[in-house]
């Protein structure tokens, strides 16, 4: 009997190493792309990919009518699904897009004979339809809102696919025409997001809900799994031949040559069979993960580690052991980080008595007087950060060289004499609650920023933090008017300063994404003036003038947009930026397997 | 009554005081050195804790006033964090949360824990004994650091989520004890005296029932201390604990990031204090328990 129990362990023991082994498919002679995420994505339909995380995935299993070349930097927009740039009418309101003709869907059971279809103009306005569905629950529709003729009357009339929308228009198969309710310059950047990936009607009704996980697109990979730890792509065989034209992605051989991306000229992407994200939230983990080897390229190096890797920060380089076995590159995000104040707070924003109103810009312009950027930088972005005033970021071409620095300054002496001016004493100074996420980091934050203010005389006992269980929840605070002081990190949508600008516009306010509720008629003037404008000199003349704006009402302590470095396997050949639509790089990725 | 027979009781009365069950527990504790040294290091953390609250140290443990990760030195006695905070001033500071904390959680758990499992044991197979069994069977049958991480986490807005989520998991231990030390008990002819004299029941129990546990309560309570200090540490940790403060717990945190980095002050300096804590109320706790033990005695 004892040995019969024996051999049943034995059996069973080999039978679970079988299964085992036979999850890990065998990849030899496979090209094989393993990069780690710092977050994993939660939903892989265009309709609720709404962070960076999804887009990694969305972008590659969908097709965009439009994305950003490979290289050129600052970045520009070039043709995807489309044939090229769209034709516009004079008036700025009428766009009409050439769609490239044999695209094919993926094949999918989904499908009448389980062969992809031939993608085509009705897919692209159904795509856009189902952000104004309720039942898709969008989490994009705010891109579009207002903005495509017909649109939010089709949702308010029910939603019903059957009734045509005024303002998009599938003109044949191939050409698709949108009209705007007026100019909305930034809409082609719009068509690059995941949020325009273009879906297949026929897997939105097959799959229901099991389509934000089961991707049906035309894109260069298909999802072969995908859960809460790891995704797996698989190149799709049927992906369009369109040889890499380096010239035209932006290359240069100064910045682009050490890379060896030269190999990729004249060959047709996707270059690797399959591509295993692993997603690994924890910093320690997800690096560690690559200097072992599991991974080729891991996300972007986290700032308390950098002591770890680079051997100089300015410039930056990293140590030599690292540098002989990872490429690496680095640059200023386009984002930033900032806090603001929220305006609708009588206590610091504005009030309806004169006087004190008054002595609460005074009080803004203290506090941010008392924030000191360069410690700020210096103690959590190892100094690599760039601290810049107002609310145009460095890498935004509006971004003004010539604006005055005063409102990063750090004066101690400047911000005590405004308060003293003002009759702000420690006794009548407001109790200031800064909210935060139950987050180790963000708890250092609110003591940096204690101590700050103490330094000009704000008492320590009245700033007080207030926790919150998630990100969520803060934010739902933030929207909902509950806190004095709003600390965020804004990354753009689209290589425009309008995405931040917007973030003060009035009629933005709370929930909208003007948390702070800023309002200046001079500035939603300018605003709405400059929306409508294509970029040139008159459009950023207004932006610069409503920064200024901005930084004189005192509205904000801002800002400093953080480096980003990035550090992946030599043998992997690939310029990783997965700025603005996560990673639209990965169908140009290779591997050196020589 | 003869005086002689007065006399002769007079000094049975002695003997007995000097042989009561605390009076051999205290000696026996006396001349347990390992116990005494625990005692005297427990102390000496009162003490740290104590001169935090009087103002007398370790006030400035939120100034900014160093750089950043600054080295040991004559300023800073145990380096500084990344915001430039005196890591000694923060360590010491720690004690008192501790304290709070594990004064807190012991107390009212302990009390809770007596109460109710003194009631249970008395009114034992009533429905009163029901209800409270199947109370203490809820909250058990829960994974301890799951219940007290999802209570925290309910109660984020408030200063006490932490301790009520602790006090509503630590006093089933104690009521248990409790339960079966007062069946035993009740059964012993002084209750059966009260009874008979027509005493009230729960007067029965708490002016001479529970006081006959006191020696169960006792040691249970430095059980407790020394396991909420411990929990507050990983509730810390996970960002559940202390709100606006300082604790050995939220310095390990800070530390996830710094050892990466090759900065160990945070964790070595939280870790050897709560290590030197936790080993002294331990040590405290055996010696108590073997001092009051009623075998031992």
């Amino acid at each position: 009997m004892k040995l019969f129990r024996l051999w049943l362990l034995l059996g069973l023991s080999v039978a679970i190493c079988a299964c085992g082994n036979g999850e890990r498919p065998d990849t030899t002679g496979l090209k094989v792309y393993k990069v780690a995420l710092d977050q994993s994505p939660t939903n892989l339909d265009p309709a609720q990919g709404a962070t960076v995380y999804s887009n990694h995935l969305i972008v590659n299993a969908y097709d965009t009518l439009y994305s950003y070349k490979y290289l050129a930097r600052p970045f520009e927009l070039k043709p995807r699904l489309a044939e090229s740039l769209p034709t516009v009418s004079d008036d700025g309101l009428v766009y009409t897009f050439k769609l490239k003709s044999g695209v094919r869907f993926i094949d999918d059971p989904c499908f009448a004979d389980g062969k992809g279809r031939e993608v085509v103009a009705q897919d692209v306005i159904y795509s856009l339809q189902r952000h104004f569905d309720p039942a898709s629950l969008s989490q994009g529709s705010w891109v579009w809102q207002g903005r495509i003729a017909g649109l939010d009357d089709w949702q308010k009339a029910g939603s019903d696919y059957a009734q045509p929308v005024s303002g998009l228009t599938a003109l044949d198969d191939h050409t698709l025409q949108i009209t705007l309710v007026k100019p909305y310059p930034q809409l082609v950047h719009t068509l690059t997001m995941g949020f325009a990936g273009v879906v297949p009607r026929e897997a939105v009704e097959k799959y229901g809900r099991e389509f934000s996980v089961r991707p049906v697109g035309s894109g260069p990979f298909r999802v072969q799994s995908f859960d809460t730890t790891r995704a797996v792509l698989v190149r799709n065989p049927n992906y369009r031949q369109e040889p890499v034209d380096l010239a035209a992605e932006g290359y240069d051989p100064a910045i682009h040559q050490a890379y060896g991306l030269e190999r990729i000229a004249g060959r047709s992407p996707p270059f690797v069979d399959r591509v295993e994200v692993n997603f690994i939230a924890e910093d320690t983990a997800r690096m560690t993960s690559l200097t072992k080897g599991d991974e080729l390229h891991a996300a972007r190096v986290p700032s308390p580690t950098y002591d770890l890797y680079l051997s100089s920060k300015n410039p930056i380089t990293l140590k030599p052991e690292i540098a002989a076995k990872y490429h690496m590159v680095n640059w200023t995000e386009p984002g930033f980080v900032f806090q603001t104040f929220n305006m609708d707070d009588p206590d610091f924003g504005y009030n309806d008595d004169p006087e004190r109103n008054e002595r609460n810009h005074a009080l803004r312009c203290a506090i941010r007087k008392g924030f000191n950027w360069n410690e700020r930088n210096e103690r959590y972005y190892s100094g690599v950060g760039k601290i810049f005033p107002g609310i145009i970021t460095p890498a935004m071409p509006e971004y003004d060289t010539e604006l005055s620095r005063d409102s990063v300054i750090h004066d101690i002496s400047g911000a005590k004499a405004l308060l003293a001016d003002a009759g702000w004493t420690p006794e009548n100074l407001p109790e200031l609650v800064y909210g935060i996420p139950a987050s180790v980091l963000q708890n250092q934050y609110y003591e940096q920023f204690r101590g700050f203010m103490s330094k000009i005389g704000y008492p320590a006992e009245k700033i007080v933090v207030k926790q919150y269980a998630t990100f969520g929840d803060i934010s739902k605070a933030w929207k909902q008017s509950r806190l004095p002081l709003i600390n965020k990190a804004w990354l753009l949508d689209y290589p425009d300063a309008e995405n931040t600008l917007q973030l003060f516009y009035g009629p933005n306010r709370a929930p909208g994404s003007n948390d702070g509720n800023y309002s200046n008629p001079q500035y939603d003037a300018m605003f709405e003036r400059a929306a409508v404008m294509q970029p040139g000199p008159e459009r950023t003349s207004l932006y610069r003038r409503m920064n200024r704006l901005v930084i004189n009402d005192c509205a904000t302590i801002t800002g400093l947009s953080r480096a980003v470095i990035i550090f992946w396997d030599k043998r992997v050949i690939a310029y990783p930026d997965r700025s603005f639509v996560g990673g639209f790089y990965f169908p140009y990725v290779d591997i050196d397997d020589t | 009554m003869s005086s002689a027979s007065v006399a002769a009781e007079n000094t049975t009365i002695a003997v007995r005081g000097r042989d009561s069950l605390w009076s051999k527990a205290f000696y026996k504790f006396r001349h347990d050195r390992m116990g005494m040294v625990a005692f005297a290091l427990v102390m000496a953390y009162g003490v740290m804790a104590l001169g935090t609250v009087f103002g007398w140290w370790a006030n400035d443990w939120s100034e900014i006033r160093g750089g950043r990760f600054d080295p040991i030195s004559a300023d800073f006695w145990f380096g500084s964090n990344v915001n430039g905070q005196d890591i000694f001033a923060r360590t010491v500071f720690s004690t008192r949360t501790a304290f709070e904390v594990g004064l807190v959680v012991a107390i009212l758990s302990t009390l809770i824990g007596a109460v109710l499992g003194a009631v249970a044991g008395y009114y034992s197979g009533s429905w009163i004994d029901e209800l409270v069994l199947w109370l203490k069977g809820v909250l058990d049958s829960i994974p301890f650091y799951l219940f007290v991480a999802a209570v925290a986490f309910a109660m984020q807005g408030s200063a006490y989520g932490m301790h009520v989520a602790m006090v509503a998991t630590f006093w089933t231990t104690t009521g248990r004890l409790v339960r079966g030390e007062v069946i035993k008990l009740k059964q012993f002819e002084f209750v059966e005296a009260a009874r008979a004299i027509g005493l009230p029941e729960l007067k029965i129990v708490f002016r001479h029932i529970i006081p006959n546990t006191f020696h169960i309560l006792l040691v249970q309570a430095t059980i407790v201390f020394v396991a909420a200090i411990k929990s507050e540490v990983i509730l810390s940790f996970l960002g559940l604990g202390v709100k606006n403060g300082v604790s050995w717990g939220r310095m390990l945190a800070e530390a996830t990031y710094e050892v990466g980095a090759g900065h160990f002050n945070n964790f070595i300096w939280a870790s050897l204090f709560m290590f030197g804590l936790v080993m002294a109320f331990n040590m405290f706790s055996d010696a108590l328990q073997d001092a009051l033990d009623p075998r031992k005695v």
